[in-house]
């Protein structure tokens, strides 16, 4: 798992994703935490607002997939994106398989945030901010998904 | 100089080269040169312990981890390159984990547990004529073996047969003095 890491960690430094990197400070010394600061991609709704992303690698990965969540005080007004920070993206957890990396995680989150044509949060964002398991971890909520259009 | 640098430029080019090359050869699933490698009939490489590792942890809905496409231990081929030289299969390395046992539970037919394909039916024709209709039907099928005498088992049976024996007495009784 470590040398994964260790690989993803240099493809990640080598092609990296425009508008994401990754928060230095906070990688130094466990990698199984990593915080990427993300851009808002021009021409988005996000233009020029900056977001914190988190991922929290599990012992078995990547068999099993990262925890991944925004954090910070600035979370991204999403349809698909809880006010806790949690996201509600099918590869982060159904659908998660071991060929995909923290590279093709972030694509896909830019792709959501890019995609999106009106700000908002999700419809049960309130009750569910009260009532996930457990805030720190997205993956111990039993995810839905339902909608595929952003 | 200038041809010194030329020639450095040339061996980083190389260099680059070589790790695009190799890197067409890395599992899909730990990123390093596929060890043990087998592929899959979608085309996608894998060291086998790795995909292994993958088929077990989703036993029920074993897809490819890169298109998704349904996958299976006999449905990858191993890849054998030319200095290979330890020629068995990997699929033989990682011995497969045997596979659960279970057997069918035995079937309750009709009076629930302790009498597992014992057909009792009390049956009045004509009477007197077929009086004891009674069928006695013992399916072999299905049939679990007797129990052990002093189990409990073997005591409910005891007590069914019994109750079964008394009903029949207070019957044949009821009959003859209606």
């Amino acid at each position: 798992m470590a040398q994964r890491l260790q690989k993803e960690l240099a493809n990640f430094m080598r092609d990296p994703i425009p508008g994401m990197s990754l928060d230095r400070n906070l990688v130094e010394g466990n990698l199984n935490v990593w915080v990427i600061n993300v851009d808002g991609a021009p021409n988005t709704l996000y233009e020029g607002e900056i977001f914190k992303l988190q991922f929290k690698f599990p012992q078995r990965y990547p068999f099993d997939s990262p925890s991944v969540m925004f954090i910070g005080n600035k979370i991204p007004e999403h349809p698909h994106i809880y006010s806790n920070g949690h996201i509600c993206l099918s590869i982060l957890t159904d659908e998660w398989s071991p060929a995909l990396s923290v590279q093709s995680v972030c694509l896909s989150i830019v792709s959501m945030l890019s995609s999106c044509k009106a700000k908002s949060r999700p419809p049960d964002d309130e009750r569910y901010v009260q009532t996930c398991r457990d805030p720190s971890d997205p993956k111990k909520t039993r995810w839905f998904f339902h909608d595929d259009s952003v | 100089m200038v041809l010194v640098e030329e020639d450095r430029s040339k061996s980083e080019n190389n260099s680059n080269e070589k790790n695009a090359d190799n890197s067409q050869y890395e599992c899909n699933i730990c990123l390093d040169t596929a060890r043990d490698a087998v592929i899959s009939l979608c085309g996608h490489l894998f060291c086998w312990p790795c995909l292994h590792k993958w088929l077990e942890t989703r036993p029920n809905n074993q897809t490819c981890p890169v298109c998704k496409s349904a996958i299976s231990k006999e449905k990858v081929i191993p890849l054998y390159g030319r200095n290979c030289t330890d020629k068995k299969d990997p699929r033989d390395k990682v011995p497969p984990r045997p596979q659960g046992q279970r057997t069918e539970a035995p079937r309750n037919n009709f009076f629930g547990s302790g009498l597992d394909g014992l057909h009792v039916s009390f049956g009045i024709g004509a009477f007197p004529f077929s009086f004891f209709a009674s069928t006695f039907n013992i399916t072999t099928e299905n049939r679990m073996p007797a129990p052990a005498p002093g189990s409990t088992q073997y005591a409910e049976e005891q007590f069914l047969s019994r109750i079964f024996l008394i009903v029949a007495i207070i019957f044949i009784i009821w009959i003859l003095l209606a």
